[in-house]
């Protein structure tokens, strides 16, 4: 027993040994420099729109950094962010969070990629008064808890297919249909973001009386929903709404080509994000109609990125592999402009003071204006369709920011 | 199994680190709280599949029980469960420091109660199966009961519980939830290890080692398969009503029932110190858990090839885990090899 004992004690003085040789807090600001922190999904099933924030902060530091840092009190501050992976997991998010406050000295946070590692991570922020400027996370239960700390700049997600069912109700008018009589299928993944997608949907169906045929939970992997499609095969909707992040697109397209799907009017959210122009081809993603929160053709302009257009270039400049710029990525550096702006504007590092500076936040970017409401959720930017045509994402809703006619039916190649 | 005066110092000292620890190494604290609940976790498994020989996968599926059954029963006390987890426009809550508490405490017993009663009742299902049939039964039920309450809209479904956050200052909170995970660590600890001296001890060997020489024997298997899984179930239960709480926000298929998260490394620590031996487990969770934290720090980009690797030399070099290996090797420091302490070996060996 006793050797056993001594082995055991020695495993457990290494064990901590190696826990206390770890690096000890750091402050918020070191020297010359700010540090924010993230846990964000680099790994898991959210890892394709984690690495796009990830991206979108990287560009907006880059940028800043280079046009002088941020100035506060005189002196000019560069800007620099300390990354965890959360393994797509709420499990994970809550201690990253703790990791990053306690740990790193993190006194400025920014946000996780989707609602429910966000939801995992706010009442952390929140406990230890840290303030978070998050991008997204767009579940309206996180405005709804009180949270003082907690800014988003993205649009909340009852608003991602309102037009969508706003344009099946015209649509059906157009052809002497009545709005009640449209059928409407639905796939979502069963996770917060798209269930609070979900929720808002059926509250926009519910206006017009429209009948909810399919109602479906996107499987737990996304990667096959051949069921749900074989039932819209049978009963024919007039619209289809799927909605499960990147994984969620992409089979979505995937599966619509390879079975052949004939629906007049489908929306999926993420479009661009799953890049399924780039998989699939313009042909069988034709008349896709993809809500976002950002589109490189609006008339938006700020003095660090220029326009919606230039941002877009200067993106895909310096991360070559994109073909389309995700509103994902757009976001994350709208959230580092905002942090910007509030050091600025609090001209000090009291975490208290800035985050009373982002609540006060009222600014114009290339991604939209931002403005807080009480809640902390941007008020100040709507959210557009857009609809695959010849191979480009085209506006088509609302009306003040459409460049183009919706076109429907949607007529994709049939073998 | 008497105590030596060393062993007491032993754990005399592990007991002061334990308790010195949060204090010393306040902003590892999370960490270290974790640490216990890597613990519990190997602890649990190593009951059903180091001492019983059943390899469950399904294991996690207590803890996801406990801590749904504990949020059900916190929030229900003081709310409409159904109002609180609806999917937007939740409602604000308070709870003030006493409902807070009561919850908890009474939450957390329910769980573990709970979770007992579910494990006798899946055992009439699982305990027909043997060897990789009951690993991925088990593992079945663990993915299931992730899919049901995923679509189960009066605890919210997909979209989890955001349960209240701790009353008070976030360092005592911090503090509350590492001492509780710490002695419900140290309860099952001593639990199994007493548990593993008796008579029940050694008939869980036997049925490890051969059911049906030892059904023959007049032991009544299912009878004790039942009860171990239940106990296990037991401290489970316990550690998710607790989690629950820890983390705040909880949903079904990556905090409750995360099979990936949580279910499989339960195997791993398990099999890293050394399946069926009584400090095998705990030395496996610590040596888990404090790769897996430097590597997520240190090689961020490589963690998961650091802990496939880690994975791998241990099944290919380490088959019996690290205890195991160590026993081999220096038999004589486990008074293996020395006859005239032969009995004391063999108990060790078990």
């Amino acid at each position: 027993m006793k050797y056993i004992n001594k082995f055991a004690g020695m495993a457990l003085g290494m064990a901590a040994l190696s826990v206390a040789a770890a690096a000890p807090a750091s402050a918020k600001v070191e020297g010359d420099t700010i540090v924010l922190g993230s846990a964000i999904s680099l790994t898991g099933k959210y890892s394709t729109n984690g690495v796009h924030a990830q991206n979108g902060y990287e560009l907006a530091v880059k940028r800043i950094n280079e046009m002088g840092g941020v100035k506060v009190g005189g002196k000019s501050y560069k800007l620099k962010v300390v990354y965890y992976d959360d393994e797509s997991t709420p499990a994970r998010g809550a201690q990253l969070a703790e990791r990053l406050i306690k740990q790193d000295g993190v006194k400025y946070m920014l946000g996780p990629y989707s609602s429910g590692m966000t939801k995992a991570i706010a009442p952390v922020s929140e406990k230890y008064r840290i303030p978070m400027v998050e991008a997204e996370g767009a579940s309206r239960s996180l405005f709804t808890q009180g949270y003082k700390y907690l800014f988003a700049v993205l649009s909340t997600s009852e608003q991602y297919l309102a037009s969508s069912i706003g344009l099946a109700a015209e649509i059906a008018e157009k052809n002497g249909k009545k709005p009640s009589e449209v059928k409407v299928a639905l796939a979502f993944e069963n996770d917060p973001f798209s269930q609070d997608v979900r929720a808002g949907v059926l509250d926009d169906a519910k206006k017009y009386n429209m009948k909810i045929v399919i109602d479906d939970k996107l499987p737990r992997d996304l990667s096959d929903m051949s069921t749900t499609l074989t039932k819209v095969r049978a009963v024919k909707p007039d619209l289809l709404v799927v909605s499960g992040h990147s994984k969620g697109a992409a089979t979505a397209a995937r599966q619509l080509k390879d079975m052949q799907i004939d629906v007049p009017m489908v929306a999926i959210t993420h479009c661009e994000a799953a890049d399924i122009i780039g998989k699939y081809g313009a042909e069988s993603t034709e008349g896709i109609l993809c809500p976002t929160q950002w589109a490189e053709t609006l008339s938006y302009e700020d003095n660090y990125f220029g326009t919606a257009a230039e941002f877009d270039a200067l993106f895909k400049k310096t991360y070559p592999t994109y073909n389309t710029v995700p509103y994902q990525a757009a976001q994350a550096s709208a959230a580092v402009l905002v942090w910007k702006d509030a050091f600025e504007r609090a001209n000090t590092f009291d975490p208290d003071k800035v985050r009373d500076a982002i609540a006060a936040t009222d600014m114009q970017t290339f991604y939209g204006g931002i403005k807080f409401a009480a809640e902390g959720n941007n008020i100040a930017k709507p959210m557009v369709l857009r609809q695959i045509q010849d191979g480009g994402y085209n506006v088509v809703a609302p009306s003040k920011w459409a460049s183009s006619e919706v076109r429907w039916p949607r007529k994709p190649p049939m073998n | 199994m008497s105590i030596s005066r060393r062993t007491l110092g032993l754990y005399g000292g592990i007991a002061i680190a334990s308790l010195v620890a949060p204090f010393v190494f306040d902003t590892y604290i999370s960490q270290l709280t974790v640490l216990w609940v890597m613990v519990l976790f190997a602890i649990t498994w190593d009951a059903m599949g180091g001492q019983m020989g059943y390899n469950s996968l399904g294991n996690i599926f207590f803890f996801g029980a406990g801590m749904y059954i504990s949020a059900v029963v916190q929030i229900g006390l003081h709310y409409d469960v159904a109002q609180y987890t609806a999917a937007y426009g939740a409602i604000k809550v308070d709870f003030t420091q006493a409902q807070y508490h009561v919850g908890l405490v009474l939450g957390t017993i329910v769980a573990a109660l709970g979770s007992v009663v579910l494990a006798v009742v899946l055992s009439w299902v699982v305990f027909g199966l043997r060897g990789p049939y009951f690993a991925i039964g088990t593992l079945g039920i663990a993915l299931a009961a992730g899919e049901l309450v995923g679509a189960w809209e009066y605890v919210g479904a997909g979209s989890g519980i955001s349960l209240p956050v701790f009353p008070g200052e976030p360092e005592v909170g911090e503090r509350f939830f590492y001492f509780a995970f710490f002695i419900a660590a140290v309860l099952s600890f001593f639990f199994f290890r007493w548990l593993y001296g008796t008579r029940f001890g050694l008939a869980i060997n036997a049925i490890r080692d051969d059911e049906e020489k030892a059904e023959a024997m007049g032991i009544r298997t299912m009878r004790y398969k039942t009860i171990t899984w239940a106990l296990s179930a037991f401290f489970l239960g316990i550690c998710g009503s607790l989690f629950g709480n820890y983390n705040i926000f909880i949903e079904p298929l990556e905090v409750a029932f995360a099979t990936v998260v949580f279910g499989i490394p339960m195997v791993v620590m398990a099999l890293l110190g050394g399946k069926g031996t009584l400090w095998g487990p705990v030395i496996g969770a610590i040596l888990y858990h404090v790769i897996k934290e430097a590597t997520w720090k240190y090689f961020l980009g490589w963690q998961w090839v650091a802990l496939g690797l880690l994975i791998v030399v241990t099944v290919v070099f380490f088959q019996q885990g690290i205890m195991g290996w160590a026993q081999d090797k220096w038999p004589e420091l486990f008074g293996i090899e020395v006859e005239e302490d032969s009995a004391e070996g063999d108990r060790e060996a078990a």
